[in-house]
């Protein structure tokens, strides 16, 4: 694995096959968690299209908060303290933030699936364009991960970095209240911390080009540029 | 929010711009906010280019948010109608960020 890079225009990262796959996986199940099906059986349906035909949609119903916390954290309340706040803010953009994290871990999984052309083998390239939804996938399944890894604060997530850099392969000696066996749990805090590593180098990328072109006002992952959506509320 | 991932070098810290501190002041009158609270997970230099691009903030003031966000726990990120909080917070989930809305004031 090699960190991204901007080369020729690309944002360049090295992943071989393993490594794709391990993360590419992880993608799908991220997106099943979502409701989105799995996309890594050929049977199955597009998941962009059976949740999102692109036609606006008017919830009329109450969205009840997920019940799995790795959703419900990335689908969080927007208010801490006022319910009606929380299932209105679910009622009117549940369904969008949900189809459009679906169709961005989808596209993802795609990337990593697909074989490069024109590169080397293990190049794995995203156009400028594409990054920032990159880059947003890899939150969703960080913050997935550190949900099962039962990271809860700061120092928890300082310690397991810390853990890696001085004995990578030694056993965990945290406190297990996460439900994983040692093995499972020391694979997933490898991956976190490789996918935390190989998303720094990507955002630094898109850090430096941002200011490069003089600042931002972008719109969110995954959205469509303001003007196109309906209007809300 | 977190550091680094390992084997990153800890980024140079700026300092904070005043003026902008002062430029907030001016915009209490808002009856809604937008506040990002800090999460183990999200890395620094995320949340700082979420507050660039997404917001347009100048580099110093996306800098200072994302430290009162990772120092104190929380950061007002934007102020307004309850329906522009709406859009904003919708922004902040679809980044992964946890942001909630709140009366200004509370």
């Amino acid at each position: 694995m090699r960190a991204f890079r901007r080369r020729r225009g690309l944002y360049v990262a090295r992943l071989d096959d393993d490594e794709r796959g391990v993360i590419a996986a992880l993608v799908a199940d991220v997106v099943e968690l979502l409701g989105g099906g799995r996309i890594d059986e050929e049977s199955a349906d597009d998941p962009v299209s059976a949740t999102r035909d692109g036609s606006p949609r008017l919830q009329l119903e109450p969205v009840p908060p997920p019940s799995d916390p790795a959703v419900r954290r990335l689908l969080p309340d927007a208010s801490r303290d006022d319910p009606e706040v929380s299932a209105e803010f679910r009622r009117l953009t549940e369904d969008d933030i949900r189809a459009g994290k679906i169709a961005r871990l989808s596209r993802l999984w795609t990337a990593l699936t697909t074989p490069s052309e024109g590169q080397r083998a293990d190049a794995f390239a995203i156009e400028p364009s594409d990054a920032k939804d990159v880059a947003a996938a890899l939150t969703d399944v960080r913050l997935v991960l550190a949900e099962r890894l039962d990271i809860r604060t700061d120092g928890e997530a300082e310690r397991l970095y810390d853990l890696l850099l001085t004995s990578p392969t030694a056993e965990l000696e945290e406190p297990v209240s996460d439900g994983l066996d040692p093995a499972t749990r020391r694979y997933l805090v490898a991956v976190y911390g490789a996918l935390s590593w190989l998303q720094e180098s990507l955002v630094e990328a898109l850090l430096t080009d941002l200011r490069a072109s003089g600042g931002g006002h972008d719109t969110p992952p995954g959205r469509p540029p303001a003007g196109e959506r309906p209007p809300s509320g | 929010m977190h550091a680094r991932p390992y084997s990153w070098p800890v980024p140079v810290e700026t300092l904070p711009d005043r003026s902008v501190e002062a430029q907030d002041a001016t915009v209490v009158a808002d009856p809604w906010v937008t506040i990002v609270w800090n999460d183990p997970v999200n890395l620094m230099s995320y949340v700082t280019y979420v507050f660039e691009s997404y917001f347009g903030f100048p580099r110093a003031k996306a800098e200072r948010l994302m430290r009162q966000v990772h120092e104190q726990g929380r950061a007002v990120v934007s102020t307004g109608s309850l329906e522009a909080m709406e859009v904003d917070v919708q922004a902040m989930h679809e980044f992964g960020l946890w942001a909630t809305l709140q009366r200004s004031g509370q």
